[in-house]
């Protein structure tokens, strides 16, 4: 449990530029600039973690997370935190389609064919 | 069933904002969710729009009860009163009491009819009934015939609401099986309803009543219909309805109070067997003593004509007609002590006892509820309306209108798991899963001593059982003595759209099973839910080391009575363990002991753990060279790694049936 270690640090979350342009456009299309993006883990147990990326209409709770980058603020839940610390988010095109990617630290892949991934 | 949002399935997974999860709730009209009671003589339609109260729904002329008769005479599809009307001249072609069709099979029709059924071919499809006239076959299903009477009514609802309705509740025997509730939903989906749910008959009449307000409760619900009779034993807990028991008879019903009754003014009209009355004298005399009847009700006596068979003014005496029907009151009040005792209920532990059906305004029969329920029943609603007014009630809540005292659900609040060993829980529906939903984990023994399992179903963001909501524990006894790890016993939780939660237990090996059921969100607000999920972000990391330490706890007293238990078998042989690492085995257990009671960090725990894997390893490999080797004796080195590798096998299948899956559903 790497995530409780980093806890006592400050924690982070890096947006790339790239995926930081494509929340704001995409914000800005839906016509709400000044909302926010909320990231965080859902779930556990039978249905696995899954990620939560959604946007954003209310303030941030006491105890969110707040990160900025270019104008764009990405909220983050203190238990999702924990395991969310040190994700960098980042956007991609490529013969996949296109879609922002997270590269997560704390993801242990636990079971080595890739189908399930625990922290 | 789906999961949520995007599952982490593979590192190289795309992403994409979201709308937030309100947007994306169903879409509902409030107001426009009608109930239906869809019954074997009668039919009605309930409106109780926005949390009024509710009111059936009449047709143009007035009538608010519609004959379940669908006529299919001359190739038209009539349904109602106009269809009573064509039964006498065509009965093979006019259907009534359809519901005694739906979903059963041609060896489940026990009962008279004229009609002409048509088996189901090879077994497959379903059973048919000819409507056609003389030589024009024209095949039609129960779930069709159904599906026309629920059309009228849908029309009925349409014109009152003035537009579409966005959903039904429609009513069933409490005592319908799987294949009768599938029929009738379909019979919804062909009229062009969308079914929200089906209700069981007896729980309407109880909503109707409001009986659910008290939140607890027994209760008995007696339904003399028009050509069945019903008695149901209801329990009411944390706010959710249970038929405990069902009993009746479906061949007894208000009508044969009327045939009764004619069949005693014929006699005195001079008809016998010598000079019995024409179908249309007897049909015209069972007419008169329906009205007799209700008149009775009211008044002592009442006096019947019939010109057409010669009664004329006849003196009928309240006395005189309860004497005529007390056989059959009897036959109804001992299926009613069968169902108090198949519910294992005395009649004064009853909180209520709710009337159905229109013969339940016969004095008489209310008495002879009164004196076996020992409490006077509830009369004041319609006894004709009531189930439909529970069901329009439940129709508009789940139609998304506020209603006092209800909330209703779509997503599971907080999540539902169990506690495992060491206090840990773990989850199986996770919060903001959309319901219904069900999971099932298969969960091992820890000892072979372990022959029953504790089941303690919680809930809440927590990590440790003692700081989630405590909702029901049971036990499930019989596991068979097996090693560690070998027991598997199957876990099924079900969260069905009432946010009713059926928690199963199921050992694999014997089929035992247990079950308990409870209704999560009772008694649970909203500013309730928001705390604890507020105290799961607040406690997050120091739940986390708990929830490690726990862990780490289990896991090292399972390697430590592991290796005890080795020792105790085959710790003497020094061949397998010589006298020094068996001393440093023993040292290492002593220091698991005392981190057992005073470890505060999962790291130590770890640690200590690793170090009695680590020096008990080449008693471990050893033991088990010689326990192959005497079961190998004259084998191929083939053979035995082929034998190792099944045992892999075997496992990794043990250590995978311990992740959880969601049920399709």
């Amino acid at each position: 449990m790497s995530a409780a270690r980093d806890l006592r640090g400050m924690p982070t979350i890096t947006i790339t530029g790239r995926a930081a342009k494509v929340m704001r456009d995409q914000l800005q299309r839906r016509g709400t600039p000044n909302a926010r993006i909320r990231f965080g883990i859902r779930g556990g147990g039978c249905t696995g973690y899954a990620y939560l990326f959604e946007f954003e209409d209310r303030e941030p709770r006491a105890n969110d997370h707040v990160f900025t980058k270019d104008g764009v603020t990405l909220i983050v839940d203190p238990k999702s935190m924990l395991m969310l610390d040190g994700t960098e988010i980042d956007f991609e095109t490529g013969i996949r389609g296109h879609g922002f990617r997270f590269k997560n630290p704390n993801v242990q892949d636990s079971c080595g064919c890739g189908e399930s991934i625990s922290f | 069933m789906s999961t949520q949002g995007p599952s982490i399935h593979d590192t190289g997974a795309l992403f994409q904002i979201a709308e937030p999860e309100e947007r994306r709730a169903p879409a509902r009209a409030p107001g426009r969710g009608i109930g239906i009671d869809l019954g074997t003589t009668n039919s009605l339609v309930a409106l109780a729009p926005h949390g009024d109260d509710p009111k059936v729904l009449a047709d143009g002329e007035g009538r608010a009860l519609l004959p379940s008769v669908v006529s299919y005479v001359g190739d038209r599809v009539i349904v109602g009163d106009a269809a009573q009307a064509q039964q006498e001249e065509a009965p093979g072609q006019v259907v009534s009491s359809v519901k005694r069709f739906m979903g059963r099979g041609l060896s489940d029709v026990d009962f008279t009819h004229p009609y002409h059924l048509v088996a189901p071919s090879q077994g497959a499809g379903v059973l048919r009934l000819d409507v056609g006239a003389e030589g024009e076959p024209h095949l039609v299903t129960p779930v069709e015939v159904s599906a026309e009477i629920l059309r009228v009514l849908r029309l009925r609802a349409e014109d009152a609401l003035g537009g579409p309705i966005d959903g039904a509740v429609i009513t069933v025997p409490a005592y319908f099986d799987d294949a009768q509730r599938q029929a009738t939903r379909d019979a919804g989906r062909i009229a062009g309803l969308n079914v929200y749910r089906l209700l069981a008959e007896p729980t309407a009449a109880a909503l109707a009543y409001g009986l659910d307000r008290g939140g607890q409760g027994l209760f008995a619900v007696y339904d003399l219909g028009g050509g069945t009779f019903d008695v149901s034993v209801l329990r009411l807990h944390d706010g959710v309805f249970q038929v405990l028991a069902t009993g009746g008879d479906s061949a007894l019903g208000g009508d044969d109070l009327d045939r009764a009754l004619a069949a005693h003014l014929l006699g005195r009209a001079g008809f016998d067997e010598t000079r019995p009355p024409t179908r249309h004298q007897r049909e015209l005399a069972r007419i008169a003593a329906r009205a007799a009847k209700e008149a009775l009700s009211e008044q002592g006596e009442v006096r019947v004509s019939v010109a057409a068979c010669g009664i004329d003014d006849l003196a009928v005496t309240r006395a005189t007609f309860e004497e005529l029907i007390e056989p059959l009151v009897q036959r109804t009040i001992r299926a009613c002590r069968a169902a108090l005792r198949d519910a294992g209920v005395r009649a004064r532990e009853l909180d209520g006892v709710v009337l159905v059906g229109g013969s339940t305004r016969v004095p008489r029969v209310r008495a002879a509820v009164e004196e076996t329920f020992g409490r006077p029943p509830l009369t004041d609603i319609d006894p004709d309306k009531v189930v439909a007014y529970g069901a329009a009630i439940q129709a508009d809540i789940l139609s998304g209108s506020a209603r006092e005292g209800v909330t209703l659900l779509d997503v599971v609040p907080l999540s539902l798991g169990i506690e495992t060993m060491g206090g840990i829980v773990e989850k199986l529906i996770p919060r903001n899963a959309t319901i219904p939903i069900a999971a099932r984990q298969v969960f091992t023994n820890y000892s072979e001593q372990q022959t029953g399992m504790q089941i303690h179903v919680v809930q809440g963001e927590r990590e440790l059982a003692s700081d989630c909501r405590s909702l029901a524990r049971f036990e499930l006894r019989g596991i068979p003595r097996l090693p560690p790890s070998m027991a598997r016993v199957e876990i099924t939780f079900q969260l069905d759209a009432d946010a009713l939660l059926t928690v199963t237990a199921r050992e694999l090996m014997t089929g035992v099973r247990q079950s308990v059921e409870v209704k999560p969100t009772y008694g649970l607000s909203e500013e309730e839910v928001d705390r604890l999920v507020m105290e799961s972000y607040d406690h997050a990391s120091d739940d986390y080391a708990a929830r490690n330490l726990a862990e780490a706890r289990v896991e090292l007293g399972r390697v430590a009575l592991a290796v005890r238990t080795a020792l105790a078998e085959v710790g003497h042989l020094t061949a397998i363990l010589p006298a020094e690492e068996r001393a440093s085995i023993e040292a290492a257990l002593v220091s698991a002991d005392a981190l057992m009671r005073e470890a505060s960090e999962a790291e130590a725990v770890n640690a200590a753990r690793v170090e009695i894997e680590r020096r008990s390893e080449p008693f471990a490999r050893r033991r088990m060279e010689r326990a192959l080797l005497a079961g190998m004796e004259g084998k191929s080195l083939h053979e035995i790694e082929s034998v190792l590798a099944a045992e892999e096998e075997h496992l990794d299948e043990r250590r995978g049936g311990h992740s959880a899956e969601v049920i399709d559903g």
